[in-house]
């Protein structure tokens, strides 16, 4: 392995209960990379970010951050080590405002400065939340949900991103707005690893992509070489 | 109309001391979805604390406060840490049978270190004339402590970080837990602060009424018509479902009898599940 790999899971087994759903799973986010995880429903695309982030229950295998093995930890256990997980539905803190919900996602992080140039980060990439910093998560569009939870995701400035399906179930005018917040925030360098049923989309914008089928790795490849491979065509865009 | 309003103002002043309890047990229900059928044990052993505090120490209720605060917040850390955490993840069925068997225990341990006896703070009386209105000093003083530490819960959960993450923890512990708020411990921050809640109503009740082992059953079942009155899991619900509840309670109790307001509460209770069962500001998914 090369020294910028960023996230890897090796041969990943996993599942809820005793039901498996992942059995032997690979993935590799190199630093600065937008990576996608693409493939039908039930492949365990999802699975796959649960069983980092400890939501899902790891049989085997192992996952490591810049190195150091992260396998089986909870998800506030990786906060600290820079690894921001957006979790599927756009699911907000309703009953607090804009505001206290990036609170809530800059938790950990307890110097006053770095916290400060967080909201002033995040404000500036979405000046709609800055606008409206006051009003009440829960009573705001689906689209504006999602927004307030990847700017959640951002407040500890991570080093890498975990979304699940962040256009799932939104207004086309909202898929749309959400692929262009992953560009930007792509832009900027933060490194990715994405769910999404929007298969074309979502490996347009990626530097690397892996399509899931049945739990385990079907194919893999530069988002453009999955975009033009006949099988992805034939089985996920509709061809 | 004098006559009424007296019956008003001690129907809120009844209230504040059920706000304590019943914004506990809220917050609890909130926080990890668990119904604590123990929390009025919790107000009897407040009440014992400041008992024997008073009669063996002769520390007036109100300095045994200082005492009995803390003490019930690491009785409360230490169950929430070694009983509830196991089934916070459990059926419905799981915690309310493990915290009844907490609440026997805790009767029958009274039963057997206490005994049965009824016993009295006498500690403060008399009443103060404002107008025409008679108002009792114990009553007054009980409720003025009962909003001082309910506006200080309130401020920490509103204001500060951790009561921020129980709040968080409370609308998704998932979502909590990707933020980096480790939830068990807000769950037992969140058991910590409702139990030492109880334990000072507890001590408020000491002078108020009668301590004895099964004084927690009484105002445990107040404690569940405030709740549903407030709707589950909101503490400022729970607040005004408190004063709602006093006052109706000493209405009741003013136009009809002692017994039969006890009656009319549960009628209440009654009542609002069938017509509003969120309550006032209960929690929508919930």
């Amino acid at each position: 392995m090369t020294d910028d790999v960023l996230l890897a899971c090796s041969d990943i087994h996993a599942g809820y209960g005793r039901v498996p759903v992942l059995r032997g799973v690979n993935v590799v986010v190199h630093t600065g990379h937008f990576v996608s995880l693409i493939g039908p429903n039930g492949a365990g695309k999802s699975t796959v970010l649960k069983a980092i982030t400890g939501y899902a229950r790891l049989q085997s295998g192992t996952v490591t951050l810049a190195g150091t093995p992260i396998t089986g930890l909870r998800a506030d256990r990786l906060v600290p080590l820079g690894l921001s997980y957006v979790p599927q539905g756009r699911i907000v803190f309703g009953e607090m405002t804009v505001h206290e919900n990036l609170e809530m996602g800059a938790f950990t992080v307890t110097n006053d400065r770095v916290r400060a140039d967080a909201f002033a980060h995040v404000y500036d990439l979405f000046p709609r939340l800055a606008e409206r910093r006051t009003q009440l998560a829960g009573t705001m569009s689906g689209g504006e949900q999602q927004m307030v939870a990847i700017a959640r995701g951002l407040m500890i400035r991570p080093r890498i991103m975990l979304l699940d399906e962040p256009s799932l179930g939104l207004a086309p005018r909202f898929v749309q707005i959400v692929f262009e917040t992953l560009r930007m925030l792509k832009a900027e360098g933060l490194s990715m690893l994405v769910v999404e049923q929007n298969a074309a989309q979502a490996l347009a914008i990626a530097d690397h992509a892996y399509l899931l089928e049945l739990g385990r790795n079907r194919l893999e490849g530069t988002g453009t070489e999955l975009l033009e491979n006949p099988e992805t065509r034939r089985l996920y865009l509709g061809d | 109309m004098v006559t009424y309003l007296q019956v008003i103002i001690s129907g809120l002043l009844l209230g504040g001391v059920y706000a304590l309890l019943a914004g506990g047990l809220t917050l609890i229900f909130g926080v990890m979805r668990v119904i604590n059928l123990a929390h009025g044990e919790f107000l009897m052993l407040g009440a014992y604390a400041s008992y024997y505090l008073f009669m063996r120490l002769g520390l007036n209720p109100i300095v045994s406060l200082l005492l009995t605060l803390p003490l019930m917040f690491l009785i409360g850390w230490v169950a929430q840490r070694f009983l509830v955490t196991r089934v916070v993840r459990a059926p419905l069925l799981t915690s309310l049978l493990l915290t009844y068997g907490v609440s026997l225990a805790l009767t029958g341990g009274a039963q057997a270190l206490f005994t049965n006896d009824f016993r009295s703070v006498p500690f403060m009386s008399g009443a103060v004339n404002v107008g025409e209105l008679a108002l009792s000093i114990p009553r007054l003083v009980a409720c003025g402590i009962a909003l001082v530490l309910t506006a200080a819960a309130q401020y920490f959960l509103v204001r500060t970080r951790w009561g921020k993450a129980l709040r968080a923890t409370s609308q998704s512990a998932d979502v909590a837990l990707a933020c980096g708020i480790d939830i068990d411990r807000a769950r037992t921050l969140a058991f910590a602060i409702a139990v030492a809640l109880a334990g000072a109503a507890g001590t408020l009740t000491s002078f108020l009424y009668t301590v004895y082992p099964e004084m927690g059953r009484t105002f445990m079942l107040k404690a569940f018509a405030v709740i549903v009155l407030g709707g589950m899991g909101s503490f400022p619900g729970a607040f005004l479902g408190a004063l709602a509840l006093g006052v109706i309670e000493s209405t009741a109790g003013y136009l009809t009898t002692t017994q039969v307001a006890e009656a009319v509460i549960y009628v209440t209770l009654l009542g609002m599940l069938l017509l509003r069962p969120q309550g006032f500001f209960g929690l929508k998914e919930a």
